[in-house]
């Protein structure tokens, strides 16, 4: 019996939370600890991914039956780095002061293994609007996570939450944050904290359905 | 004087992991032994070093004067790509013990973001770097050299610990990548120390 094709809906939730890029697949894990200093570069970061993810999933579908599979990963790289350029050249231009703070990491997410990894597991084998929609969930998802770990750093190592530019709000005092946070060594404590915490969550999950 | 300075930061004060956080999938990934540690150490110290003087050139040879800068990362991933390739036919030619330590290494290169950071940084953002917008090429050298060091040092040294680290009962949820992102957060904040010499 063949094994029962997959919903859209399945397809979008299992990037979402299932196999959720950050906290479970570990996929892209330099931008997740390099742009979490503040919520604004995250939600930054993770808009470009959602672009760059959705528009090469959808084009890497639509090519691949005309693609031969020993020249494939070299023909998906340059997919993605034309669409890393475009979206480099979008913020630039319109929101010159994130394309600052993120840096090289806004070029480099060309290498992020997050979106070539999908490219090579799903797109290649899937038609486009499956893909496009496993790129939206798997982003989504990079996005929640990054964003979390954002939250975590900037609220207890700076005292803020900046959303966008001016709008944000200031909740701890001067002398109750935690600095090294939002030094560079603060990626790692709170996101192997969080991702401690987690893998609890989930293997108690996992226990409770082998007993049942 | 200024080599050494720029060398000293590149290995110590900005290391490639630790403070820029580039290359941290090979550097989790692939450290759980110290021999497959130094083996991936050596080969991206290689290509580090050998594509950046590559993008050096190009960059100053080829999108400068053409005024095409803004194409650098599209050619960037492409000369890095076909240079590991050429890097890996070349030595499974040439030295069957060499590719045997490296060979599996050198495919996961092309996507470590340190090689292609350090290109960027060294062209683009080059004035963030050596505090000037046409660094020389030795100053470049030295700091690709320095870079790739530093990374080799660093997943040494991290792979030495976690060894050390198996042979010690661990909560269960906290087994794999969360404590070994609790020892690089202590490894970072030694390496913060640095910060202050120069």
């Amino acid at each position: 019996m063949a094994r029962k094709e997959k919903t859209l809906k399945e397809i979008f939730t299992n990037g979402l939370f299932i196999q959720n890029p950050t906290f479970v697949q570990f996929l892209g894990m330099c931008p997740t600890l390099a742009v979490t200093k503040s919520v604004e570069s995250a939600i930054g970061m993770g808009a470009g991914v959602i672009f760059v993810l959705v528009l090469s999933n959808l084009a890497i579908s639509l090519i691949r039956n005309l693609v031969p599979r020993e020249v494939r990963i070299p023909i998906y790289i340059v997919i993605i780095a034309s669409l890393v350029t475009i979206l480099e050249m979008f913020m630039k231009a319109f929101v010159p002061d994130l394309a600052v703070s993120l840096g090289t990491f806004l070029s480099l997410i060309v290498v992020n293994c997050l979106i070539l990894g999908r490219a090579e597991a799903f797109a290649s084998k899937n038609g486009p609007i499956k893909s496009a929609a496993d790129g939206l969930g798997m982003a989504i998802g990079f996005m929640g996570g990054i964003v979390l770990i954002a939250i975590f750093r900037e609220l207890l190592g700076a005292g803020s939450i900046t959303i966008w530019g001016d709008f944000g709000i200031d909740l701890i005092p001067k002398n109750y944050q935690i600095g090294i946070l939002v030094q560079a060594s603060g990626a790692f404590l709170v996101f192997g904290v969080l991702v401690a915490q987690i893998n609890k969550i989930r293997m108690g999950r996992a226990d409770r359905n082998e007993v049942t | 004087m200024e080599l050494i300075a720029i060398a000293f930061g590149a290995i110590f004060v900005n290391n490639v992991v630790l403070n820029q956080f580039y290359g941290l999938c090979p550097f989790l990934g692939v450290s759980t032994k110290k021999s497959s540690a130094l083996s991936m150490g050596m080969a991206v110290t290689f290509v580090i070093t050998l594509s950046t003087m590559i993008a050096f050139a190009i960059y100053n040879y080829v999108l400068v004067p053409y005024e095409i800068t803004y194409l650098s990362t599209i050619v960037f991933i492409l000369v890095i790509a076909s240079f590991v390739q050429l890097v890996e036919m070349f030595i499974k030619r040439f030295s069957a013990s060499l590719y045997s330590a490296l060979g599996v290494y050198l495919p996961l290169i092309t996507t470590n973001c340190a090689v292609l950071g350090v290109a960027i940084d060294i062209t683009v953002n080059s004035q963030k770097i050596f505090e000037t917008s046409t660094p020389s090429f030795m100053m470049v050298t030295v700091y690709a050299l320095g870079i790739s060091l530093g990374y080799a040092l660093i997943i040494f040294l991290f792979s030495a610990i976690r060894e050390e680290m198996d042979a010690y009962p661990i909560k269960r949820n906290w087994e794999g990548i969360p404590i070994a992102l609790i020892t690089a957060f202590i490894m970072a904040m030694i390496f913060y120390g640095f910060g202050g010499i120069v």
